[in-house]
């Protein structure tokens, strides 16, 4: 019996995977650009809230923008890396 | 004819049978349910006594059952589908989740996986 699944989660003692992601405030009225990472393992903290990111898949970057909910995610989540498989009758199409 | 929770059920139906016949009750909670109401894992509805069967009752209108819990693991699919979570898009595709193999044996994922699943 198995008591509770957290138990299968990241051990405690290693806290949230945190990445040093260079991430700058974003000042009102200046746009800032969005943070560019291929740190796919990276916990999404409390702080990234708002935040724009693009997160590598391997071949491009996804944007990804910060919502409350992904809290406690990875940013690989949301960056999608497989492509459906999508039938074509000759090759050079 | 016993009463519990809106549905009727016949004196000689074993009383574990009858609880693991909700949604959301199995071996594991019903053997609990049973041992803290002391009623036998064997005993049949009928050997209940009104009280015991009102306890029955009153322990599954506290619990996350039937159709409650139904709604709530919808809206957790909801949720990871609108977050645009690889865990929500593998759910409205109808495909497994946990990274098993979708070469073959994928039925009972395509029969489970959906947004709006069934329970």
């Amino acid at each position: 019996m198995r008591p509770t699944t957290a138990l299968l989660a990241r051990s405690v003692w290693k806290g949230p995977n945190i990445v040093p992601l260079p991430i700058v405030r974003p000042v009102p009225g200046q746009k800032t650009p969005p943070i560019k990472t291929q740190a796919r393992g990276a916990t999404i903290l409390p702080n990234f809230v708002g935040l724009k990111f693009q997160v590598h898949n391997g071949k491009i970057y996804h944007d990804v923008t910060i919502t409350e909910e992904m809290v406690g995610h990875k940013l690989g989540e949301f960056s999608p890396t497989r492509k459906n498989f999508r039938y074509t009758q000759t090759k050079n199409r | 004819m016993v009463f519990i929770l809106g549905i009727n059920f016949h004196e000689a139906r074993l009383v574990r049978k009858t609880l693991q016949s909700f949604y959301g009750i199995g071996p594991q909670v019903c053997a609990h349910l049973l041992a803290r109401l002391y009623i036998h894992p064997t005993a049949r509805l009928g050997s209940l006594n009104n009280q015991k069967v009102l306890d029955i009752t009153a322990e599954l209108s506290n619990m996350k059952i039937e159709n409650d819990l139904r709604r709530e693991l919808r809206e957790n699919i909801r949720r990871l589908r609108d977050m645009g979570a690889y865990r929500g898009r593998r759910h409205a595709m109808g495909l497994p989740v946990r990274g098993q193999r979708t070469r073959t044996q994928t039925s009972t994922a395509a029969k489970m996986n959906r947004i709006e699943r069934l329970g």
